[in-house]
Parts: structure tokens; sequence; C-alpha cells
């Protein structure tokens, strides 16, 4: 697929050679009226596995399922705490009482009751990595028809961020009779929920249908990111699943689709000098460099402060997104567009250091003896591999025989599970809503990180009397993450996305938006 | 005659399960794991090991054939790991698309490949013949992606007069149907157009010297006849064996043009399987294409002998 995206430049810029360059008419912006009808089709990189969000990691996932399932809190645009599904809730110690809100329908017609919420979020706990790794021990009991509640092991700052985030694994809520008599561990059939678009078909490899859901209960503040009033403004919204780049490029080009998802870099330039598209993008990806600290040389830390050292991390992050309008050379663990929650100055003033003499003298520390290092990484995804090439360099200049192990994804996702199968990889994990949910913190996630201190500092922060105080932990998490290096945090990449002109918005928090869109096409 | 395509059809057995055991110490021997994508980047160890289990992944290779096989034999290929439906419906699922693409791809390729091919015969050693086969020569070098991408920037993004990518189902009414079909269909057919047209010419030259022919010219028949009824039709053997072959390579998923234009065919959904290793996709797919390959192969040696009586088969 790569020589078809180096053919598709070659074929762009014969074009360009040739004069014809893009100057299709129409798309004034001020011409955007709300009209409600129509469709959306909106092309996507990749099939979700199932709708199913408690039993799947995936982003894609959980970002069209939501149209389809709601939660119980939700995120606004500020990135604030808001609820969706309930009135109200109130959170005491180790508990947390929902008041749900009354005449709620479900996709079949049945309202959403305690007795839902209750069995969704309890299988969720039991069944999702999130659910159990935040909930541990925890049950949602009902209390009357419309009033839930939750009851902790211990009090848990992060709970209501971690029950708000619908990016993977969303805390979806379905009818307890979808439920009811399955094994939880089973994916579910039906796509029952709340939200303004209903199921209608899954075409598979081709796309999944949804239709506007008439009986929909919208809440009645004004819309802002994924709270507030939700109105499916188009009668049919079509995710369409287009693995290839260069056709999700081409499509939105000719205006096949109305928005589409994951564009590559090396269109920017296209995408931007047609006027009837409107390209944006967000901050969605941590490039991080994993040291396999089970096995090899990098279970000595000093051996990862050489790595560190060695490399040019602003550097890495131009090879892997290019353009600076698409990287933020970030030095702390949380995103960047999140620094109004969390935020810590430490480090910052020695993101900029590297110096290969002093990273020569810290390998000779580590007993590095000129063994070969295995840095892997795929090339299904330019951003690692083309970062990956950079490290290599640095690190062969700073005395280290590193040999690139290039693998497809597929092949790629199983080895890196194996301690025996490479030193060094170049990931990039999807951003969180709070930092103990940070991947990195896992000991049986890639690099195998285990750390009683780290421990210490996640059980602070979870256990923290107010979601104010855990954020007086992050400075300790901070620190621990740059003194133990369980990994190097390069920087933070954005997610490009591009929507024609004829929609009246497109907003992405965790995902791209499609309540509130019309299309005027 | 029925004796005949009995035979060929037990032929088949053996062959699928040589096929069936390659395919699946193929697929289990390649690194990769179908719970990868099924639960997403960041599952957990334990995430993992319970679905290996339900997939039965956790059995050892030979009992994961027997357990295949077995059912394999009386037409059930499994289910699809990642899929909501069987290995049998995925694949009746997708051979719409790409039956609809084969045909019209073949359309394109003959419309084009024969008339070049015989008006280079005719025109042998001419100014005609040679731009003729410089251009076949030209569309046989040229990779089908590559002109795919020319198809797209030009007609579907620059001239936007056909849709760049996707595919409607023929209930959609078959210009709905036809439009997203023509530029993939272009991209493969002038492909192998440029085999046939070589070929063409190639056996038309051949019959062209023959004496039957020397023959019905002298005799006065008239040029147009000559050609048509005579040389093609004694010429049209090689011709058949070459549309049979790059046929069957239509029928069995253009994976490339499939992916480029995002047709849900056999094709797509190959890329699409590997990609997941959807194991029992992948087995079942190629089973299906040997299939495909061996009776398509049957029917050429069947349609020898409709169009030359001299190798019909009850006579022998």
């Amino acid at each position: 697929m790569r020589l078809i995206k180096y053919a598709m430049l070659l074929c762009a810029m014969l074009f360009a050679l040739v004069g014809c360059s893009s100057d299709s008419a129409g798309g004034d912006s001020a011409a955007k009226k709300e009209k409600k009808g129509g469709e959306l089709r909106v092309a996507v990189p990749s099939e979700p596995p199932t709708l199913d969000t408690h039993l799947n990691t995936t982003t894609i996932s959980s970002n069209i399922a939501r149209n389809i399932f709601e939660t119980l809190l939700a995120f606004n645009s500020n990135g604030e705490i808001q609820p969706m599904l309930v009135e109200s809730y109130k959170e005491d110690g180790n508990t947390i009482e929902f008041k749900l809100r009354q005449g709620v329908k479900f996709h079949n017609g049945e309202e959403m009751k305690a007795k839902d919420v209750v069995a969704s979020m309890n299988r969720w706990i039991n069944v999702s990595s999130s659910g159990k790794e935040t909930f541990k021990g925890a049950t949602f009991k009902e209390i009357d028809e419309y009033t839930v509640l939750l009851e902790m092991a211990e009090p848990t700052s992060t709970a209501t961020l971690v029950l708000a985030y619908s990016g993977g694994e969303a805390p979806t809520i379905m009818p307890a009779s979808v439920l009811e008599g399955k094994d939880p561990k089973q994916k579910i059939g039906e796509y029952i929920g709340t939200g303004p678009f209903q199921f209608k078909e899954w075409k598979q490899n081709q796309q999944i249908h949804l239709t506007k859901f008439n009986d929909y209960s919208s809440r009645e503040e004004p819309g802002s990111g994924l709270a507030g009033k939700r109105e499916a403004l188009v009668d049919d919204l079509y995710i369409l699943f287009v693995p290839d780049s260069s056709t999700r490029v081409a499509g939105i080009l000719s205006g096949e689709y109305d928005a589409a998802m994951e564009l590559p870099i090396d269109s920017v330039d296209q995408l931007r000098g047609n006027k009837d598209i409107e390209l944006k993008s967000v901050p969605r990806e941590l490039l991080l460099l994993y040291f396999n600290k089970k096995e090899g040389l990098f279970t000595n830390k000093v051996a990862r402060e050489a790595v560190d050292t060695a490399i040019n991390k602003e550097d890495v992050l131009k090879a892997a997104f290019v353009n600076p309008d698409f990287y933020k050379t970030n030095h702390h663990v949380m995103l960047a567009n999140q620094e109004s929650q969390w935020y810590s100055d430490t480090g910052k003033d020695k993101y900029h250091f590297h110096d290969t003499e002093l990273a020569k003298k810290l390998f000779a520390e580590a007993g590095y003896k000129g063994e070969e290092i295995r840095l892997m990484t795929s090339r299904d995804y330019d951003h690692m591999y083309n970062a990956s090439i950079v490290v290599q360099e640095q690190l062969k200049k700073a005395g280290i025989n590193v040999k690139l192990e290039v693998y497809d994804w597929p092949t790629f996702s199983e080895r890196r599970n194996d301690p025996s199968a490479f030193d060094i990889t170049i990931i990039t994990n999807k951003g969180k809503v709070e930092p103990t949910s940070l991947v990195w913190t896992r000991s049986d996630y890639v690099g195998w990180t285990e750390s009683e201190e780290l421990n210490g500092i996640t059980t602070k922060i979870r256990q923290a009397p107010s979601l104010d105080d855990a954020r007086g932990y992050y400075d300790e998490l901070q620190a621990w993450f740059l003194d133990f290096r369980p990994a190097i945090k390069m920087g933070d990449g954005d997610m490009l996305f591009a929507g024609r002109k004829t929609l009246s918005q497109l907003e992405d928090v965790d995902g791209l938006i499609f309540w509130n869109v019309s299309n005027s096409k | 005659m029925w004796a005949y395509i009995l035979k060929r059809l037990f032929s088949l057995l053996p062959v699928l399960f040589v096929v069936s055991i390659v395919i699946f110490s193929i697929i289990h021997m390649t690194p990769g794991d179908p719970t990868s994508y099924m639960l997403g980047e960041e599952a957990t160890k334990e995430q993992i090991a319970t679905a290996r289990t339900q997939l039965g992944l956790d059995l050892p290779v030979y009992e994961q054939y027997w357990n295949w096989v077995t059912k394999a034999v009386v037409g059930n290929l499994g289910d699809s790991y990642h899929m909501n439906m069987s290995v049998n419906e995925a694949i009746m699922g997708h051979i719409g698309p790409t039956l609809s693409l084969a045909i019209l791809a073949e359309i394109v390729a003959l419309c084009i490949a024969i008339p070049l091919g015989i008006i280079a015969a005719i025109k042998r050693g001419t100014a005609t013949d040679q731009t003729v086969m410089g251009f076949s020569l030209l569309g046989m070098a040229i990779p089908s992606f590559l002109l795919a991408l020319f198809l797209v920037l030009l007609i579907g993004v620059k001239l936007q007069w056909l849709p760049v990518a996707g595919y409607r189902p023929l209930e959609e009414g078959l210009w709905n149907h036809v439009k997203y079909l023509i530029m993939p269909a272009i991209s493969l057919g002038s492909i192998q157009a440029a085999l046939i047209a070589r070929m063409t010419r190639s056996s038309m030259l051949e019959v062209l010297n023959t004496n039957y022919i020397k023959m019905a010219r002298a005799k006065g028949v008239v040029e147009k006849k000559v050609i048509y009824s005579h040389a093609l039709r004694n010429a049209f053997l090689p011709i058949l064996t070459v549309i049979g072959i790059t046929f069957g390579g239509l029928v069995t998923g253009a994976v490339v043009t499939e992916t480029i234009f995002n047709i849900p065919g056999i094709g797509s959904l190959i890329m699409n399987s590997v990609s997941k290793r959807d194991y029992t996709v992948i087995q079942g797919i190629v089973l299906f294409v040997t299939f495909v390959y061996v009776m398509l192969n049957l029917i050429i040696d069947i349609l020898y002998g409709v169009i030359d009586p001299r190798v019909r088969l009850e006579e022998k």
C-alpha cells in the first residue's frame, strides 16, 4: 500500500505540473444552512471488530457505538464532566449516587431504568480492562427505579473521569433484556441504545448504516463537546470502511464522502488547496519509545538513561509527523491540550537536552559491549516507522549497534508482547483522561513496567479525596517517569480529519461527533 | 463426455486436500494473532487468553486442522473470527461485486483487444500494427494500480464524472451499480486487453498463412467473411485459453484494484482477512479460489469442443 501512496503522490505532482490545480467551484462557507434530513457519509480507516464497547479497546468501535449507545456522564468541549443519562450525581467517599433521567427511551421502545444501568455497568466493570483497572471490587446497585448507587472498595478520585470517557471501552448503557442470560464475555448481537442514531445495518467490509432515532430524548442544555443537546440532523449516517488512505483523500476531494478520518500528512497541501474542504487536526497520540524491561540491556536503568541522552526528541517528532503544525514538543506524560487539567513543569528544561558523548559514557557504564540491539517497528504506520529510522541513526552515532526489525502490523502486535522478541520499540498511544489509565503504567503492556513506587503513586492519585487533590500528585508521577524511564515520551502527534463545507460543523472529542451536524448537500 | 467431466471433478479432491493442508500450515506458521485485532491494542493478557479459548486457538494445531477439515468436507467452511457470519456467507456476500467487476472488466478487455488484435494481424508490418502492438506492450508494462490512480485523479477528482470509490448493489439500479465499476473495470480490463490483443494477433497471423485461407480467398469469398468466420474462429482456441486464465484471475479477486476503489469483493475480503489474521476466512477463500480455477479450466476445455469440432470429446 506504501507503493500506492507514492504513486498517488507522483500522480498528484504530475497533475500539478500540467497545470490542473484544484479550482472546484462553490463551497461558500457563509452559505452553510442548517438543513434537516439527508445523509452523512463518513470514511473511516478500519472496520470495528464489534460495537459492543465493553469488550473492545479500539477507538473506532467506541467512536461509532457512541452514536447508538450513551454513557452516564460525558465531557463538554472544555473537558469538564457533565451529566448525560443522569439528572444529577453525588460523590460521597467511596460511593457515587446517580439519579437517572426519566422518560429516556431505548431504540426498542423500553424506558431506561435503574435495572438497565446496573446490568450494563456491572458487566462493563467485570469485562472491560478500564473497568477492572479503576473499579476493582466495585458494584452498581439499584436503589429505586431511577436511582443507582456505585459502591467502590475505596474512594476513587478518577471514577467520574473514567465513566465519562467514550474514546475506547466506553461504559455504555444497554437494556438489561439484551444482556440477561448471556455470558458477559460474549459479544452482544443486538445494538440497542438510547442514542440519537439507531442501528440499521452492518455490511461486512463495507459500511455501517445508522438512522435517526425519532423518539430520542435529548438534554436541554446547549450542545458542547459530547455533553448537552444532541440531535440527529441527518436521517442516514453511513460509516464507510476505507482502509486505503489515498482512497479516503480522493473520496473527500471528489465529494463521495462528506467527512474522512485519519488522513495522511502528505496529503495536507492537496486538501488545503481545495476550497470545498475544511481540514482540521486534533492532538490525539503520544509518541513513546518503549524499553523491554524484562530481558536484555534495558533492564538496566542506566542504559535507558543513555538512550534518553542520545536522542534528539524533536528530530524524532519531525520525522514522524513531518509538519510542525501537526506535532507538539511536550515533555509531560499527558497530551498538551489537557494542560488545563493535568500539567507538570518537571522535566521541561531537560526536554531538548541530548549529548552523544555523555550517552556513550552512560552506555559504557551500563555494561554495553557492542551487542546487537533490536529496534522493532512496522511499516504499516508511517509515523512509527519514520521515527524508528531516526532513533536508529541517533543511537548509531552514540556507538550502539542497532538493528531495525520491520514487520507487518499483525506480526508486530504479536511480537511486542514477547519479551524475547525486541529491545526497543516505538509506539503511539492514545491520550487518556487521567494519567493512571496510561498504558505504560500496566505491568502486562509492552515493556512490562514493574515498580512498587509507581503503584504507590497511582494509588495516591486514584484514592485522592477529590480530582483536585489527585492532580496534586501528577508532579510526583512525572518525576518518577523521568527517573525510572519505563518509556521515553517524544511528544504529541495530531490526527487529521476533514469535512466538506456543506457540513454545519465537524468536531472531534475523542473521535468525530456526528450529531448536531447537518449536511446541506 | 460426462465420464470425462466426472473424472475431472474427482481429480479435484486430492488437489483440494493438498491445498487445505498447505494453506492451513502456512497460516498457522505466520506470526500474528487474530485476537489482537479483535480486542484492540490495549487489551490485557487475560482478555487475550479468554478470546483465544473462545476461538479454539489454544488447541493443538492438528486438532484445529481436524476440526476445520471435517466440517469443510461437507461444505461448511467454519465461522469467521471477526465477522458475525460463516465463511460460506462471507464468500457469497463478497462474490457479487467481484463477479460484476470481472464481467465488466472482461467486456472492456475484449472490446479493446479482439478488434485491435485483428487489425494488427491484417495490417502486419505496417505502422498501424506497430502502434497497436506498442500500446499493448505499454498496457502490459503499466501496473494496474498506477492506471487506477490516474483514473481516480483525472475522472474522479478533477472531472468528477464518476465516483472515486465504493460500490452500490444492482438492486439500487443498473446505472448506480455500473458507474462505480467503470473505472476499476477500465483499469483491470485494459491490462488484460494488452495480453489478449497480442495473443489474438499472433494466433490470427498463424491462421491467415494457412492454405485454407488462401483457398477461401482464391474462391472469391468476401474478405470480411474470410477474417471473421474462417480465420477468427480457427484462431480462437489459444485466445479462449488466455481469456479463461485472465477471467479466473478477475473472479478470484483483484486485490489491489478492489482496495483502491474500495469495492467489497473477494479481493478486499482477502486483504482484510490477512490483515486481521481471520484464519478461517483465508483458508475458505483459498479453497474457494482453487475450486473456481479448476472449474474454469474444465469449462474452457469443454468450450474448445464447441468452437473446434476437431477436439470434440465424443468423437474420440
